[in-house]
């Protein structure tokens, strides 16, 4: 009897030990992962990355030299038109949706951004393309702002809900029982509380569409000039690597490598920028 | 939260004050075939240091998708690697000239541990691996045609392109003019339903050529400027007049040479006459419309493929595509100058 509630520890204790050993070496697994592949993008492109790189225009094959500066200034130029749409959008509808919408319709935008969130980039390009390139017969920055501001309109709602949510209650009502109207409490009180949260969020989609190249296919198009004119069809940088990386030369992919280096750094550098700086004051479950 | 934003707001403004600077430049827009895009970089690139007010940006969409843009006036001119035919140009609904601008060649690329470049095809045998009858490499035909090379008893893994493409179609195009069974069974287009057992399918040239270097055994089609450029193994083909050619310049430049006169609508230059003619050769096209936009893009466009044809083909040889002949040169000059403006 003894003996066979020993085993049955034994067996438990085993258990036990076997899945949090294989957890464990599966979630070593995963950073291994983002590691090499850290490491091989490094590798592979850190020999092409120079200044003329970073400031020249793509030049064509034998043509020695070229970068991917008109990609950078594109892709600089498209993600702030589309954060200029995104952001009042997306955090007016947070608002809206946690302070104000009664909860049926609360719960159904709810649904409405969740459900945006997952349709595929590709789907939401072509979208832009037959708005906003199919009928004025021209390819434009705009439509790929367009579509990057959908891409993260969701994000941004979200993580705005969850800002506004963590706000006490008590502040709220400490500054409605000061006098406050609705609309200080909201902006000097609820917003200012929340900005934490919402940065986060704008900085995750900002870092979420950086890596995007479906959308622009058939919105931004590409480049190889220095474009400016939102109007016009514009190079972005990970439509350029995509473009070098199909290529037959050595040379475009080299740069290929170097462009991929660049975005993943950009990423990087976001995602951990939202980390650091707003450590602490958002818990949301990002 | 709301600096950011001013900041961001005061960009816009500059970036849309900046425009008029630029309104002086005739900017021309086209898409499509993606072998065409190495070349025309290069000749538009030429072209604009010699014309710095116009800058042309091509993109490589593909050629399917070039026609597409191009039917629906997104773009100013299109690029495929097969002429539009009939169907399509009625759906585009207004007129347009179709004229050769690149000239390339397909190689038959092969993944076989021990055999170099040079293994002897023919069109009966290339027909039999890509219809699935010749499986093995060391099948007897294959090793009665290449005396002297150790062929392994391995499967033959035929790789193809996934997607829609000009090279295929050139490529079942040249099977079809060589394989009675092939024409019957599969027949020519741009993308085509595989007979062969054991065949897998890469996206692009490039994913073609990976897949045949990754996969030992396999053996593909893949443009000529990926051949010369990635340094990997590709047969000698039989052609027609019964000699084993190489793929390059010189060969596929014979095989254009021995059709003087193509045009939109007869355009095949698969499986060509002549000594030293590569037979998987084939034509790109520039999709152009007869009536562009305005005034000042017709007259654009027209110098700028005036020279393209022309001038321009002198940027071919270095990159790894075949100038023009002079004749095809001067019969799209005359086509060009149908535009009106």
């Amino acid at each position: 009897m003894s003996g066979s509630a020993l085993s049955f520890a034994r067996r438990r204790r085993f258990g036990n030990y076997f899945w949090i050993g294989l957890s464990a070496l599966l979630s070593v697994g995963i950073a291994a992962i983002l590691l090499l592949i850290l490491v091989y993008v490094f590798y592979q492109g850190v020999t092409s990355i120079s200044w003329a790189f970073l400031t020249q225009v793509p030049h064509p094959v034998g043509v020695p030299g070229g970068g991917v500066g008109n990609g950078i200034l594109g892709s600089a130029v498209i993600i702030a038109i589309a954060t200029l749409i995104a952001l009042p959008v997306g955090v007016l509808t947070g608002i809206y949706l946690t302070l104000f919408a009664p909860p049926r319709l609360a719960g159904a935008l709810r649904f409405a951004a969740d459900v945006l969130a997952s349709v595929p980039s590709i789907a939401i390009g072509l979208f832009a393309y037959e708005v906003l390139v199919a009928p004025f017969h021209h390819f434009s920055a705009l439509s790929a702002s367009f579509a990057f501001s959908i891409l993260m309109m969701p994000l941004i709602i979200r993580t705005t809900e969850s800002a506004i949510r963590l706000v006490p209650t008590d502040m709220r009502e400490a500054a409605v029982a000061l006098g406050a109207t609705e609309l200080q409490t909201l902006f000097r009180c609820i917003l200012v509380a929340a900005r934490p949260g919402i940065m986060t969020g704008l900085i995750l989609a900002v870092a979420r569409v950086t890596g995007e190249t479906a959308p622009l296919l058939f919105t931004a198009f590409g480049s190889q000039f220095w474009v400016v004119n939102p109007n016009q069809p514009m190079a972005e940088l990970s439509l350029q690597i995509f473009t070098y990386a199909i290529s037959p030369y050595k040379v475009w992919h080299n740069q290929a490598w170097g462009g991929a280096l660049l975005l993943i750094m950009a990423v990087l550098t976001l995602s951990l920028t939202a980390r650091i700086a707003f450590r602490g004051k958002v818990t949301a479950n990002l | 939260m709301f600096r950011p934003l001013r900041l961001l707001a005061g960009s816009a403004l500059a970036l849309c004050l900046a425009v008029p600077a630029l309104a002086a430049q005739m900017a021309l827009t086209g898409a499509g075939s993606t072998f065409d895009y190495p070349l025309f970089s290069r000749i538009f690139y030429a072209y604009s240091q010699q014309h710095p007010s116009v800058s042309v940006n091509y993109q490589s969409i593909g050629s399917g998708g070039g026609i597409e843009q191009f039917s629906k006036k997104t773009v100013d001119f299109g690029a495929s690697d097969v002429p539009m035919d009939a169907k399509e140009l009625a759906r585009a609904g207004f007129p347009v000239i179709q004229v050769p601008v690149a000239l390339g060649g397909e190689g038959i690329a092969y993944n076989l541990p021990g055999v170099k470049k040079g293994l002897k095809l023919t069109p009966d045998l290339l027909a039999g691996i890509f219809l699935g009858k010749v499986t093995k490499w060391n099948d007897p035909a294959l090793v009665a045609l290449n005396p002297g090379v150790k062929l392994p008893a391995m499967p033959i893994t035929v790789v193809h392109r996934s997607d829609g493409s000009g090279t295929t179609y050139i490529f079942s195009d040249y099977l079809s003019a060589v394989s009675p069974t092939w024409a019957a069974k599969v027949g020519r287009g741009k993308s085509i339903s595989w007979p062969a057992a054991s065949s897998v399918g890469g996206k692009g040239n490039e994913g073609v050529a990976g897949l045949v270097e990754q996969t030992p055994g396999a053996i593909g089609y893949v443009e000529l400027a990926y051949l010369l450029s990635n340094d990997m193994s590709y047969a000698k083909l039989k052609n027609k007049a019964g000699n084993f050619v190489f793929p390059t310049l010189q060969t596929v430049a014979a095989a254009a040479a021995s059709k003087p006169q193509i045009s939109a609508t007869d355009f095949s230059i698969v499986d060509a006459a002549g000594a030293d003619s590569y037979p998987i050769s084939g034509y790109s096209w520039a999709l152009l419309p007869v009536k562009p936009a305005n005034a000042a893009h017709a007259a654009a466009l027209k110098a700028l493929f005036d020279w393209t044809v022309t001038k321009g083909q002198a940027n071919a040889a270095s990159i790894g595509y075949v100038p023009l002949p002079a004749n095809v040169q001067a019969t799209a000059i005359k086509d060009i100058s149908a535009m009106q403006d």
